[in-house]
């Protein structure tokens, strides 16, 4: 959308004013943003917990209109994306675009929120402000470049790959290129972080990767986290299939220098490379910053937990990622079934009705080599009004069969998320 | 100008829409299960079971049989306990009054549906000519689940990894180890095709 088309939208965006068009029943696609008095959700961020909670919105009170942010044209999946660095899967397999979302009547904007006015119950964007009755926050995680000397001025050639798209590619194509019998090197902040498995997954694809196509070469991961963070014994177990793997605990990376090719550790330890991927520290979006939605970790946000609300500013939900508090891991099933139970929550609010009780649920699969997969499922339960824990459940081993259900489950969860 | 302005005033002062497809009891208990077997259990991969127009006796068995280990599965096993505390009669009540939608999973070798027919006759035994199962014996549907999820379900059946000791499957399990593995495939290629 260019800038007038935008501004005319956001000008023109008054119930009133676009009513005419509505009513008349044809005529620009501005009419499409007739507000009703009082009944407008405003969702930013079109990612697992934003893209989930704008069509669950529709779905429980098709007469609520819901209006979605997101800068990016496509949505790409960042579970299922270690595979593309492994030549398992391409990255257009798991790209798609918002237009089954709007079908369910979502208004997809490719625009970036810039500013948040609670009292005002505005969203900014640019210098333009798109009235809410209630706001619906889904903005990820932002990358804490500053917590790695050197970092912040090489963002172009550090690669992090841990938002699926170009830099995931980029990786990909760095790994082939590596010459047999090079260093690639992974590094893994300290929890909280996206995606607790994550790492260690791509540890097995990188791995499986090496040992078949460069067999000279070595994986080198320095973890922040004394430990494998989440699946310890299955990863463990899968690891002992590639002997090219040396993970090194409680190696926490403070600094980089692309031109030396090398990482420093927290212990001062210095470790050469020839591909690296270094994923930086996180926190809560930054719109979730500058609007004060963080707690005083100024990291992540607080939320009911019934109702995704947040602790700091009424008529403002806050989902995915960006959370803390709940017993729950920061992974696109959480965010997707915490869409759900905000828009639920939303309708409700908005209709003066009981808000249900609901939990999330969470299915995670991790890629262990090309055709095998382990998985972690969690349940869970209200209990006085907090979310606990009912059970954890492992795979007893790694499988094809889980590696069967999780191609399921991604099908599954992303036609729940974008319609 | 004046028809449009009363257009207006109407949708100005009409009141909060009708009850939405989430207010029936069970509804947003429900929506846990959605992210692997669709909106109102409508499941579009190959692998889990369409839950829409679940017979509600057929629902809670499953739930039973997996919350208590007795059907082994760590995907289902924590959230058939969440569905039990979460009510189950409700939510089987929601996933039986949805319209069911076959699956529109095709088998890879297209011609699996047509030996499967031609096998079949084995399975009508209980299972009726339509598929359709019987509840008063505690038989289910077949048709149109995903070819992906019978195929399994079959093979859990044949090993006796599916609820072991059950009474009511031994008939089935017998059944199975007669049954070549490429045919099982064959024979959830043509139930899920039956409509």
């Amino acid at each position: 959308m260019t800038q007038s088309t935008r501004r005319e939208f956001l000008r023109t965006s008054s119930w009133a004013g676009l009513g005419l068009f509505a009513a008349a029943g044809c005529a620009p696609k501005v009419a499409d943003f007739a507000q009703k008095p009082g009944r407008r959700v405003v969702v930013i961020g079109g990612g697992w917990g934003g893209a989930s909670a704008a069509k669950y919105v529709r779905l429980a009170d098709p007469s609520i209109e819901v209006i979605l942010l997101e800068p990016n044209k496509e949505f790409v999946s960042c579970p299922f994306s270690n595979l593309v660095l492994s030549g398992v899967r391409t990255i257009e397999s798991l790209t798609f675009n918002y237009d089954r979302l709007r079908a369910q009547g979502v208004k997809v904007l490719h625009e970036t929120a810039t500013m948040i006015e609670p009292e005002a119950r505005r969203v900014r964007v640019g210098n333009d402000a798109l009235p809410y009755d209630r706001l619906i926050v889904s903005p990820g995680v932002e990358f804490q470049w500053d917590q790695v000397e050197g970092l912040a001025a090489a963002q172009d050639r550090v690669l992090h790959a841990w938002k699926a798209g170009p830099q995931t590619v980029e990786l990909a194509r760095q790994l082939q290129a590596m010459p047999d019998g090079g260093v690639f090197v992974l590094t893994i902040p300290p929890a909280a972080y996206r995606c607790p498995p994550g790492p260690y997954e791509r540890t097995c694809q990188v791995a499986w990767y090496l040992k078949n196509s460069k067999p000279k070469s070595k994986l080198i991961v320095l973890d922040a986290n004394p430990n494998l963070v989440s699946k310890a014994a299955l990863f463990r177990a899968a690891w002992a299939n590639y002997p090219n793997i040396e993970y090194r605990g409680s190696n926490k990376v403070v600094k980089v220098d692309p031109g030396a090719r090398e990482v420093t550790t927290e212990l001062g330890d210095k470790v050469k490379y020839d591909v690296l991927n270094l994923i930086p520290p996180q926190r809560a979006g930054t719109i979730a910053v500058t609007a004060d939605l963080v707690g005083a970790d100024k990291r992540w946000c607080e939320v009911n937990h019934l109702t995704y609300e947040s602790v700091k500013h009424k008529n403002i939900h806050v989902i995915g990622d960006s959370t803390i508090g709940l017993p729950v891991p920061k992974s696109g099933n959480i965010a997707n079934a915490m869409g759900k139970i905000c828009a639920v929550a939303v309708a409700s609010l908005l209709n003066d009705k009981p808000v249900p009780t609901m939990a999330p649920g969470n299915t995670c699969y991790s890629w262990v080599s090309d055709r095998e997969a382990i998985a972690v499922v969690n349940s869970y339960k209200i209990e006085g009004d907090k979310v606990v824990q009912i059970e954890q459940k492992l795979t007893p081993g790694q499988s094809e069969a889980w590696a069967q259900n999780a191609v399921g489950w991604a099908n599954s969860i992303w036609q729940d998320m974008l319609g | 100008m004046r028809v449009t302005t009363s257009l207006l005033l109407l949708l100005a002062v009409a009141g909060p829409a009708a009850a939405g497809p989430l207010d029936t009891p069970g509804a947003p208990q429900a929506l846990v299960c959605s992210a692997c077997h669709g909106f109102g259990g409508q499941s579009r991969s190959n692998t889990m079971p369409i839950l829409a127009g679940i017979a509600p006796w057929y629902f809670k068995k499953a739930i039973q049989d997996y919350a208590a280990g007795k059907r082994p599965s760590p995907e289902m096993e924590p959230y058939a306990k969440m569905v039990l505390q979460s009510g189950v009669d409700d939510i089987a009540a929601y996933f039986a009054a949805q319209a069911r939608t076959a699956s529109p999973v095709k088998p890879d070798d297209p011609a699996a549906v047509e030996r499967g027919r031609a096998a079949a006759v084995q399975c009508t035994l209980c299972h009726g000519v339509s598929g359709k199962g019987d509840p008063s014996k505690g038989v289910p549907d077949l048709t149109g689940q995903p070819p992906g999820y019978l195929r399994n379900q079959m093979l859990l059946f044949k090993a006796d990894r599916r609820s072991p000791g059950d009474e009511q499957l031994k008939a089935v399990k017998t059944l199975m180890r007669t049954i070549p593995d490429e045919q099982i495939a064959d024979l959830a290629a043509y139930w899920s095709s039956v409509r």
